[in-house]
């Protein structure tokens, strides 16, 4: 799984929009299609304790990403799903087509640990994973395991490039940004927060959701590699050991799920994330006269 | 006819903040946030952390601002 880089590609997305979609994407789409997959399945794989019994999921990885399981959280398909039962309900262009953008960035983001997703569900629950980096969510271990061998291995890299991503295109950032390109999506509930929020907590807000990714990012890195004191094969180290080799770290049996070759996964991807967004512009024309003919349709109602 | 709304207040008639004053806030949200996280796990959620920059970028100033205007008030008196 991927942790800072969930935060970060909500903006890498926003800031790079199609010329024709700028300002009329919403970013809550985004952050909510990016926030789902985990929302939905992620709870269960650490589980909790409670009066000494673990209750949780017994194998983490094929709850979260596998099928049977919660694995379908992590599919296009779902993405897709959700985002059409909102258009069918809604008629929003800004909040679908942002919705399925972000779900999409997750999914596609998420190729890259050792169990990897479903890409082609409901065709095949094969798992397609690049193997990047080691898949560390045990019952035994918890966030915290998972947090150091993610901040121990490439992942960490991953991390680090959705920032510069982001930071490579700072204007997003910006007051100037916010004002006409981020609220013109979503007029409502900026209006609605702005109700009870001053301009620097509505901008703080927008900003926030990166300022959790590199603060989580340096907190858990910082316990991993200084704070931390692990056992690991009877040895007692000052932090966990870094790897930054492929699947690694070494320290941790990299969890897998039946799946296809990792050379047909880079390509299968880009096909996908084109094809993602070939029908989004395919379809943003339409969606847009379908939107306006509903509201025609609702203030004529309303009226009458 | 109301006076325009001056530009260094915004829609509520909260101050702005200028660069240097914002980047304050938000650098003292994030070693606050990151120094207290390392060692309480469970501030680093998705939850907390949002809201705790918006309560510091929002609370902060105006509690400063407070400040200022009751050591004025009494500094006139």
């Amino acid at each position: 799984m991927s942790w800072a880089a969930h935060q970060f590609e909500i903006y890498a997305v926003h800031a790079h929009l199609p010329r024709k979609m700028q300002a009329q994407v919403s970013y809550f789409g985004i952050y909510l299609g990016d926030f789902t997959p985990d929302f939905l399945s992620k709870f269960w794989v650490y589980g909790f304790n409670y009066n000494g019994h673990h209750y949780g999921s017994k194998v983490p990885e094929r709850w979260h990403r596998g099928w049977p399981g919660m694995g379908i959280t992590h599919t296009l398909f779902l993405g897709v799903i959700f985002a059409a039962i909102f258009w069918a309900w809604k008629r929003n262009r800004a909040f679908t087509v942002g919705y399925v953008l972000g779900y999409a960035a997750h999914v596609l983001t998420d190729v890259n640990d050792s169990v990897g997703v479903m890409l082609l569900f409901p065709f095949t629950a094969l798992s397609w994973s690049l193997k990047t980096w080691a898949y560390a969510a045990t019952i035994g271990g918890g966030k915290y395991l998972d947090a150091a061998s993610y901040y121990s291995s490439l992942g960490l890299v991953m991390d680090l490039f959705w920032m510069v991503v982001v930071l490579c295109s700072w204007r997003v950032f910006t007051r100037e940004y916010w004002r006409t390109k981020v609220v013109p999506a979503d007029p409502h509930i900026w209006a609605w927060f702005g109700r009870r929020l001053p301009e620097r907590g509505l901008l703080a807000l927008y900003r926030a959701t990166f300022f959790y990714g590199v603060c989580r990012m340096i907190a858990w890195s910082t316990w991993a590699h200084l704070v931390a004191r692990p056992v690991i094969n009877g040895v007692q180290h000052h932090g966990y050991p870094m790897d930054l080799s492929w699947t690694g770290p070494w320290w941790l049996d990299a969890r897998s799920l039946h799946h296809v070759s990792p050379l047909l996964v880079l390509p299968a991807v880009l096909l996908l994330l084109t094809l993602v967004y070939w029908v989004a512009n395919r379809l943003w024309e339409p969606m847009g006269r379908a939107q306006d003919a509903a509201r025609a349709r609702r203030s004529s109602s309303s009226r009458s | 006819m109301t006076d325009p709304v001056p530009p260094s207040l915004d829609h509520q008639g909260s101050r702005r903040l200028g660069r240097r004053e914002e980047a304050f806030w938000y650098v003292l949200a994030a070693v606050s946030y990151v120094g207290l996280g390392v060692y309480h796990k469970w501030l680093l959620n998705w939850i907390v952390g949002p809201l705790w920059l918006v309560a510091t970028v929002t609370i902060g100033p105006a509690i400063i601002d407070r400040i200022r205007r009751r050591s004025t008030s009494s500094a006139d008196a």
